[in-house]
């Protein structure tokens, strides 16, 4: 079963490296750059999991992931942040989001914590 | 309670004294009535001679003119040399009432008061007690003769039978034993608990316009000391001076401490927005680092990964690791950096610096033990506690230890020393190492941030560490000699535990171990 996963963050760099990981893994991958085109891709992709950047110019992933926990509170969250920021996370997590990790990421980690959330584990690359 | 014994007049030395005057005045007469003749012109003398009652007469007139001028310098005689001990303390005391009017230190005065009282009237103990408002109790302001942890744990209620019967009988001076004949068994049961807690056979209260200030606890007397209603007086004219100086000297205090909160208030308010504004620019730095280094590393983790025929030669998949290694030890520095920033926001409260050391000392030990490290601890037996963020204060030993350990490398000793110096109203924390020491020339940079001599450290500890003891305004210092080691110097201002920065919790535990007291 494929899996689909949004990736949104400012960074288009970051995007990329991630889409290409995660494509490598058999995801289905789409990617946004705002909060506001998370919320529009939540709604028209339906992806299983979506990796949100905190910090984003405009609507930040906060206020995003807000929405999206609205609109599809099934859909699994995975905040990711260059700075603990305390409050952000407390935030968060109580805006619903399911698990957090810091920059830099580290991949190994980041695949298996998406694999936990999403119920997917016998795929092996 | 409505009947209030105060002191009575009849004491034996009051009686021996009036009877010692009348003996006098009589032998005085007496003297007259048979030398006057003999000074007598011889015709007169004959008249007096003549009738028998004469003397009498003239004894009678002696005894009406001059009884009281007699009376009074026979009691001035007798006050001299038959109660020495006794006029001299009421001039001790007096001296002592000058003094007091020229002081506003509330503790030298409750010390001067006690002393003089206890030493003067050959008392066993004697307390001073003083309003506390924040308690809302009395607590001891100086004691004599009393063991000192007794009299600092002895509070008193302010809604006590003792104190009510104070609020009600004014300032007379309440004799204990007088006191608890007058009232039924219930009262006096009640009232003579108090006294047992104030160790008082009798307590003056000290009044300034009706209210009270304070009050003083006399230890039980020695049976041959007892007073007078002079004396009562005396102490009740004394109490009112005493009063007076207690009251200012209170007041003194109370806005020494506001004013002390007040400079807290606003040192703390000032270090709050320039915390924030660094915090801010932290978090910035830190953001804009991370993004790259989450590129730079995420790339080269996803070259890593690659299985099969697209899987890199060893050589490079060393230097992939060594790129995601290295991104990482530099977000940690960032979020060092970062942490540092946010440092101080914690809840400060009070804490036990001992045990914060015996934690920090505890996680080293087995570094310690690897490198033969032997650490001592030396401290001051009576340390106050220090009203702090206890994760900043484990930073400054932990960052203290771990450089001494650094120092040390392998067999040296470690010494740690925690003392009050309360004389000047610092603690200071002391850390000697038998490590290399460290070169003259470097001395003013060591807590340089990111100053360091060892090739895997960031050199942030002692840098972190100087910001924390400033931040509470204290001061750091090295001391150091190439070859024998170093010895870091901390020094942090303390103020005396007061109860009103207590958390709310403790105040209430407070509040309701007194009250369980009563």
């Amino acid at each position: 079963m494929i899996r689909k996963m949004l990736i949104v963050d400012d960074e288009m760099e970051i995007c990329e490296f991630l889409k290409s990981f995660f494509e490598d893994r058999d995801f289905k991958v789409a990617t946004g750059h705002s909060g506001e085109e998370a919320i529009e891709k939540a709604a028209s992709f339906q992806p299983d999991v979506i990796l949100l950047d905190i910090q984003m110019p405009g609507m930040d992933g906060l206020k995003a992931l807000k929405k999206i926990k609205e609109n599809h509170p099934k859909m699994k969250v995975i905040m990711v942040t260059a700075v603990e920021t305390e409050d952000k996370i407390e935030e968060a997590m109580r805006y619903g989001a399911d698990n957090y990790i810091t920059k830099p990421l580290s991949l190994e980690y980041l695949e298996k914590d998406v694999r936990d959330k999403i119920g997917f584990f016998s795929k092996t690359a | 309670m409505k009947k209030v014994a105060l002191f009575h007049l009849r004491t034996p030395r009051a009686v021996l004294k009036k009877s010692l005057v009348g003996l006098i005045l009589f032998f005085l007469g007496a003297l007259a009535a048979y030398v006057i003749p003999f000074l007598l012109p011889p015709d007169i003398a004959r008249v007096w001679g003549r009738h028998p009652l004469t003397p009498i007469f003239v004894i009678t007139g002696i005894f009406l003119i001059a009884y009281k001028p007699i009376d009074r310098s026979v009691m001035r005689l007798l006050e001299k040399y038959f109660f020495h001990k006794k006029s001299f303390a009421q001039m001790t005391l007096m001296d002592l009432a000058a003094d007091l009017s020229v002081n506003l230190d509330l503790q030298e005065l409750s010390n001067l008061v006690v002393n003089t009282f206890g030493e003067v009237l050959h008392l066993k103990t004697v307390a001073l007690l003083v309003p506390d408002p924040l308690q809302n109790n009395f607590e001891v302001a100086s004691a004599y003769g009393w063991q000192i942890t007794a009299s600092k744990r002895l509070r008193l209620a302010t809604d006590v039978p003792l104190i009510k019967l104070i609020h009600q009988s004014g300032p007379h001076t309440l004799v204990r034993g007088l006191l608890l004949q007058s009232l039924s068994w219930q009262e006096a049961n009640a009232l003579s608990r108090d006294f047992d807690t104030l160790q008082a056979g009798w307590i003056t209260p000290l009044f300034v316009k009706g209210k009270l200030v304070g009050l003083i606890a006399f230890g039980a007397l020695s049976p041959d000391t007892v007073f007078d209603q002079a004396d009562f007086h005396f102490f009740r004219e004394f109490a009112a001076v005493i009063a007076k100086s207690i009251h200012n000297a209170l007041v003194v205090k109370r806005l020494r401490q506001l004013n002390l909160e007040l400079q807290d208030s606003q040192s703390q308010r000032f270090q709050k927005t320039k915390l924030n504004a660094i915090e801010q620019l932290a978090a910035g730095i830190a953001h804009e680092i991370h993004n790259p280094l989450a590129i730079i590393s995420g790339k080269a983790q996803v070259l890593l990964m690659q299985k099969g025929p697209k899987r890199l030669e060893q050589n490079v998949q060393d230097a992939l690791n060594a790129i995601v290694k290295q991104t990482q030890k530099a977000a940690d520095i960032t979020r060092k950096l970062l942490m540092y920033s946010q440092g101080g926001r914690g809840p400060q409260d009070w804490i036990s610096l001992e045990k914060v050391l015996d934690e920090t000392l505890a996680l080293l030990a087995y570094q310690a033990s690897l490198d033969q490290i032997e650490i001592t601890k030396t401290l001051d037996p009576d340390l106050p506690r220090y009203y702090a963020n206890i994760q900043e204060i484990r930073e400054v030993f932990l960052n203290l230890l771990l450089n001494a350990v650094e120092a040390v490398g392998t067999r040296g000793k470690i010494q740690v020393e925690l003392r009050c110096r309360r004389d000047e109203e610092f603690i200071e924390i002391l850390c000697a190492d038998t490590g290399k020491g460290i070169p003259e020339e470097h001395l003013d940079r060591v807590f340089n941030p990111f100053y360091t001599t060892r090739h895997e450290a960031v050199g942030l500890g002692l840098f972190v560490t100087k910001q924390i003891v400033h931040r509470y305004g204290g001061a750091i210092r090295v001391e150091s000699q190439v070859g024998e080691g170093s010895l870091f110097i901390i020094q942090l201002p303390y103020t005396a535990e007061v109860p009103q920065v207590k958390t709310a919790e403790t105040r209430e535990k407070l509040a309701s171990v007194s009250g369980a007291g009563k």
